[in-house]
């Protein structure tokens, strides 16, 4: 039993080796230092017009007004309320959708194609028809946050159940598995990493909707400001809200892949 | 009457595309004594693991019958477990969890659980490994951890599909060794397919050798090698004997492909 050792001794290197920081960490963060030398020199040398750039400096005491007296909690939380009450939604819809289409190949066969459909097609569309049956409330986004999370989810659960290694599948019958027992002890934790990423995918669509909405109707919200700092051309302004939104995507996909990452582990080899 | 009879055994398989129905197993007759540890060896395509998947439930009969202990086979059940090839450990399962599900298939659970599944991967000799997934596991610890799985549910009979099929030769040869330990604790009735002529002669009391087109027995060979074994018997004049006769078997079978191929 000499290979294990061995293979204990190889995974204690790999631990030591991630803490230096890696190549392409000090890579992206040089990156980054010299995006933003550029950008703070480059209207002061006449490189680009200043009123339409900003500079980092600007939008960093920009993004300071904005967290003191820009009503920002008010506006941040009227989209983050249509972001949770519509990514909710779509969590408790999809997830037995996928189930029952990953599980069915009657209904599978039923509703794949239009699902497919409404995937691919972009549900911004329905902005318009939202705002009509639905007013211009916060109820519209909602709905397009909705439409936007629920088929990545759908459709990354439904594969993720119907793509079950057979090899599984008899083994558990063999120790005499029922149809529930193969569900819950084989199916779910088997789809489970495809479930997040369905949801990592559907976080990016969710807050395109939110914005998206909010620029095109609405009275207030995140996307609200960002709309009304651009026909100010308060481009500073504008860019801590671009700022504030990417960060708060960015922060909820690394965190669902976070979570993805630890339960694919033990699918790595 | 012997533990598992089977009589006029066929199976046939309809393909996918041609819808054409072609004999996987036709006509095999075969009984196997309770305590006897009997492998089945052919070459590729010769219908053995079908034939084991029969018996463990797993495939649907087209004619003939099979009886465990006089019981009609109508499906899996828990007088029988199954060691599979590779892969059927669930990744998501430490060796613990592995070697509990066939428990929890027949709803045993709480403390006796535990400490039934520890009680066999120390048996396999994974009990410092329990906590590990299969993935931190060599080839041989997770075809240990299969066996360990299968002896958890205590069953009459142990089924073996090519369980060492993917492991290196001398992985293979100390498995072997290790298996034939474990089987000697309780001398369950054993069914191993194979298609190592070596591992066919060694663990076994008798063997069964299987030809192609359809499926069906050649012969089967009683083997008298002394209990226990050890490597040392790979070297024996009987041991010599037994391997030039599956040789000759399984050349014979390779040579009727060659003319089939030219044939066609």
């Amino acid at each position: 039993m000499a290979d294990v050792t061995a293979e204990t001794a190889a995974t204690r290197q790999v631990s030591f080796a991630s803490l230096r920081p890696s190549r392409e960490a000090v890579v992206g963060t040089l990156a980054v230092l010299a995006f933003l030398v550029l950008w703070q020199v480059a209207p002061s040398m006449g490189w680009v017009n200043g009123r339409f750039t900003s500079r980092p400096t600007e939008v960093f005491f920009a993004a300071i007004d904005v967290f003191m007296k820009d009503d920002f909690l008010f506006h941040a939380r009227i989209s983050l309320t249509e972001f949770v009450a519509g990514f909710a939604l779509a969590i408790v819809v999809s997830i037995p959708l996928g189930v029952l289409l990953g599980t069915s190949k009657i209904a599978r066969y039923l509703i794949d194609p239009p699902l497919m459909a409404l995937y691919i097609a972009p549900t911004l569309v329905l902005l318009p028809i939202m705002v009509i049956w639905l007013g211009i409330d916060m109820a519209p986004k909602i709905a397009v946050v909705f439409l936007g999370a629920v088929f990545p989810i759908v459709l990354n659960t439904m594969a993720g159940m119907s793509e079950a290694d057979p090899r599984f599948l008899r083994m558990a019958r063999s120790f005499g598995a029922t149809k529930l027992d193969i569900f819950m002890r084989v199916l779910v934790p088997g789809s489970l990493p495809a479930l997040l990423t369905g949801i990592r995918l559907a976080v990016g669509r969710a807050v395109l909707g939110v914005i998206v909405g909010e620029l095109f109707v609405s009275q207030a919200g995140i996307g609200y400001q960002i709309n009304l700092y651009g026909s100010a051309m308060r481009i500073d302004r504008l860019l801590v809200y671009v700022l504030i939104v990417s960060a708060f995507g960015y922060t909820l996909t690394i965190l669902v892949r976070s979570v993805e990452n630890k339960i694919r582990d033990w699918r790595s080899k | 009457m012997a533990q598992i009879e089977i009589r006029d055994l066929g199976i046939d398989y309809r393909k996918p595309k041609s819808n054409e129905v072609f004999s996987a197993v036709d006509k095999v007759e075969l009984s196997i004594e309770k305590g006897e540890f009997v492998t089945i060896v052919g070459s590729s395509g010769c219908g053995k693991s079908t034939l084991l998947m029969a018996v463990a439930g797993l495939v649907n009969l087209s004619r003939g019958s099979i009886k465990i202990d006089g019981k009609e086979v109508t499906g899996p059940g828990p007088d029988r477990a199954v060691v599979f090839q590779e892969a059927s450990l669930l990744p998501w399962r430490s060796v613990r969890g592995n070697v509990k599900f066939g428990l929890e298939m027949q709803r045993w659970s709480g403390g006796d659980l535990n400490e039934r599944a520890m009680q066999m991967i120390r048996l396999v000799g994974l009990g410092r490994f329990s906590d590990y997934h299969p993935h931190q596991l060599s080839g041989g610890m997770r075809q240990r951890v299969n066996i360990a799985r299968a002896l958890a549910v205590d069953p009459e009979v142990l089924l073996m599909d090519e369980p060492f099929g993917a492991l290196d030769a001398q992985t293979r040869e100390i498995m072997g060794t290790e298996l034939l330990r474990i089987w000697e604790r309780h001398k369950k009735t054993a069914l191993f397919v194979t298609h190592d002529i070596d591992e066919a002669i060694f663990l076994a009391d008798k063997i069964v050798v299987m030809g192609r087109n359809p499926g069906h027995i050649k012969e089967v060979i009683k083997v008298d090698l002394p209990r226990p074994r050890d490597e040392a018997i790979l070297d024996s004049d009987d041991f010599h004997n037994l391997r030039k006769r599956l040789r000759a078997h399984l050349a014979e079978d390779m040579s009727s492909m060659q003319l089939v191929k030219e044939v066609a």
